[in-house]
């Protein structure tokens, strides 16, 4: 049996570069893959240590978080299409009308 | 019916209510004009059915339980100061509301007839009928809150009558100036309320009962501050001397006394019956009322300003007035100088005298008034007396009630005013041993009387004898709509002497539960000089001006009298140049304060303020929009601090 720190350290890593990706990167999907990596890193951790407990309850936690993603990717979607309608881009620093 | 008497204010109030907000509305001129009249003079009419109702009930009453007092409810109640809105009647009270709604009521019928025609005369009904109200008010409230709501309230009405024709700048300008001189009595009054709650800690006049509890009354409790004294140390006052002198401050704002009465003259911008009933008969009269009223806080020092006051402007004003072309400003002269007469009775201490000259004259002014509005409106809106002459045959009506309500100022015996003014007269004759000036004053008021004939005999000869000397107009007489009232107000003109006749002095007695005083004795010797001296002047003045210069009367020409007396009689024509002195003096450094206000301290004091505090705001919130750049990802790298920031404290702190 893998020990549940492994799991951990990978979970932490998946969450560094899904940070990472969305602080750096300029483009709105790949922003949004690492805002999935994130989601992702999340729910490995809530699964190891669902694992560890001999609990079911964080099982059920990552099924609403991947419920919760699926709706979040079809909204943000369905937005980073209309943005590149309007702009022919799809670069989030395009995107700064709103700036004070 | 006593317990009524809330309803005699009421009823001119609904009068107002429906002209103001229904009557406007009418379409049709005509029905508008209709209705507006009818409401108006209905409802003071109701009023004075209720008050003559009343005013019988109470003379049935036993004398010492002449004081009948209706609380409707608490008006202001807070800490020690209670001031309930009650209504008090009282013989006082009585005459002076037989006054007000009976003389009220013939101004309103006249004015159907002098306002036909006008296109406000909705708004006319209605402030006049406001005016009735706060005249009621002034009159019959039971405390000096309530009586000065109706003071306010009545200059309210005569700043919108006055500038009723406000297209006229002289109409708009005489209000404001009206209104703003009254302004000044104004604050005094309420110095003289603050000063009365603070020694007394009541404002009511007699002792009131609210809710089974007793208020006491600060008439009945003036010797409470006999002897009581303020200032500092070395020079004190005392506190019933500088109350009376207030109050005496705010007569002169309003019963336009000296040094206040500039305004009263410029009043006359208004619509004459207007000038009939606030500026002579009723509004002006409200500052004797007071001083009678409560009288009882009155000391001898303030009672000698107060007859000192009341002669010089006697005789300033009946000066002014003989040099007036103006058929109104000599009546506005002659009120003025009338007023004198009483404000000097009051000061002498005979309260029943000056009350009796104020019901009296406010029926002759008001016929007086009213008879020159009719000369006016028959010589189509002349109102300049060289324009005019020989009227006596065109307007017989109105000539014969204006020669009755003239030889009534004038004291001609045996109408109303020889009566009421030879009491005063002969009270400062008969007394002039008790204190040293009343020998000066009764020198003062009986020149004033001569003047007062003489220049009522100038005016009858200027308009009603000689020669039409202008003949742009063709003069006709009256409706009967004005004249009935001008017959009725003739008729009262001869009979409201016998009031206080010596020998049966009712009106002494009548008021003799309020202001406490004997009958004044009759000076034969005094009744017959005066008269004699009325007739001499007073034909002097008609011979003069109807006989001896009646060529020398000329359209816009000078008065041939001017030939002698030259720059007197330009310094009387100007009042003895008051307006100029004030407009000199007073009106450029109050102009000047106002102008340091409205361009330096308003902008930038108040407005800077304001303004500085909006910039403040501005400024801070200029320097924090920067941070929100637009860039999302700056905010999701501020999220991130954020909850590295918030985990790293929690990772520690637990």
């Amino acid at each position: 049996m893998v020990e549940t720190s492994y799991y951990i350290l990978l979970s932490a890593s998946l969450f560094t570069l899904g940070i990472l990706g969305v602080l750096v990167r300029r483009n709105a999907i790949v922003v949004f893959m690492s805002v999935e990596l994130m989601l992702n890193a999340a729910n490995l951790a809530f699964v190891a240590f669902a694992r560890q407990q001999g609990n079911i309850d964080g099982q059920v936690l990552v099924f609403f978080v991947i419920t919760v993603a699926a709706a979040e990717v079809a909204v943000g979607l369905a937005l980073l299409v209309t943005i590149f309608r309007n702009k022919q881009t799809a670069d989030v620093d395009a995107i700064s009308q709103l700036h004070g | 019916m006593l317990d009524l008497i809330w309803l005699i204010p009421l009823l001119p109030f609904i009068g107002f209510l429906i002209n103001a907000l229904y009557t406007g509305r009418i379409a049709d001129a005509h029905a508008r004009e209709r209705t507006a009249g009818y409401v108006a003079v209905g409802a003071v009419g109701a009023a004075f059915i209720v008050a003559v109702l009343a005013f019988v009930q109470l003379g049935q009453l036993p004398e010492e339980a002449r004081l009948h007092q209706v609380v409707l409810w608490t008006w202001i109640a807070t800490g020690s100061l209670n001031v309930p809105f009650g209504l008090l009647l009282d013989p006082l009270a009585g005459v002076m509301l037989l006054l007000v709604t009976g003389v009220g009521l013939l101004i309103h019928i006249y004015s159907i007839g002098y306002m036909h025609g006008d296109k406000r005369v909705a708004r006319y009904f209605a402030y006049l009928n406001l005016f009735i109200t706060m005249m009621l008010f002034l009159v019959m409230g039971n405390n000096l809150l309530l009586l000065f709501l109706g003071w306010e309230g009545v200059g309210l009405c005569s700043f919108l009558l006055i500038g009723y024709w406000y297209e006229k700048r002289s109409a708009s300008g005489a209000a404001v100036k009206a209104f703003v001189v009254n302004r000044i009595g104004d604050a005094a009054i309420l110095l003289a309320m603050m000063a009365i709650f603070f020694y007394f800690g009541t404002l009511n006049f007699f002792t009131t009962t609210v809710n089974g509890i007793e208020y006491p009354g600060f008439i009945e409790e003036a010797n409470r501050i006999v002897g009581v004294t303020v200032g500092i140390p070395g020079q004190t006052f005392l506190v019933g001397t500088l109350i009376s002198l207030l109050l005496l401050i705010g007569v002169t704002g309003k019963s336009a006394q000296l040094p206040l009465f500039v305004w009263l003259p410029d009043a006359m911008a208004g619509p004459t019956p207007v000038s009939a009933l606030i500026h002579a008969a009723t509004m002006v009269t409200a500052g004797v009322y007071l001083i009678a009223r409560t009288h009882t806080i009155f000391t001898p020092t303030t009672l000698a300003i107060v007859t000192w006051v009341g002669a010089l402007t006697a005789i300033i004003a009946a000066t002014a007035a003989i040099a007036q072309w103006d058929i109104k400003r000599v009546l506005a002269y002659s009120t003025v100088s009338q007023l004198g007469f009483m404000v000097a009775a009051a000061g002498m201490g005979i309260y029943v005298a000056a009350i009796f000259h104020l019901l009296t004259h406010g029926v002759f002014k008001a016929l007086l008034f009213l008879g020159s509005g009719s000369v006016i409106h028959g010589t189509h809106e002349t109102q300049d007396m060289r324009r005019m002459g020989g009227l006596r045959e065109h307007m017989p009506t109105t000539f014969w009630t204006y020669l009755i309500g003239a030889l009534s100022l004038a004291g001609i015996v045996p109408l109303a005013g020889f009566w009421s003014k030879d009491e005063i007269i002969a009270h400062a004759w008969k007394h002039q041993g008790d204190v040293g000036y009343l020998l000066p004053v009764f020198f003062i008021l009986l020149f004033a009387s001569a003047l007062t004939a003489f220049y009522m005999g100038r005016q009858l000869a200027l308009v009603f004898w000689g020669k039409q000397r202008d003949h742009h107009y063709h003069a006709h007489e009256s409706p009967s709509v004005m004249t009935i009232p001008l017959i009725i107000l003739a008729g009262l003109t001869v009979l409201a002497g016998g009031l206080n006749l010596p020998g049966s002095h009712w009106l002494t007695d009548w008021l003799h539960p309020v202001l406490h005083e004997e009958a004044a004795q009759f000076s034969i010797g005094v009744a017959v000089f005066a008269t004699l001296l009325a007739v001499g002047s007073g034909y002097l003045g008609w011979w003069l001006y109807a006989v001896k210069f009646a060529n020398k009367i000329t359209v816009d020409g000078k008065d041939p009298l001017y030939h002698w007396t030259g720059d007197i009689w330009d310094s009387m024509a100007a009042a003895w140049y008051f307006d100029a002195l004030y407009n000199r003096t007073i009106v450029p450094a109050y102009r000047s304060v106002a102008g340091f206000f409205a361009t330096v301290f308003d902008p930038q004091g108040i407005d800077g303020i304001v303004n500085g505090v909006g910039r403040l705001f501005g400024r801070a919130s200029n320097g924090a929009r920067t941070l929100q750049n637009g860039f999302v990802r700056t905010y999701a790298l501020a999220f991130f601090l954020g909850v590295v920031v918030i985990i790293g404290y929690l990772i520690t702190a637990l």
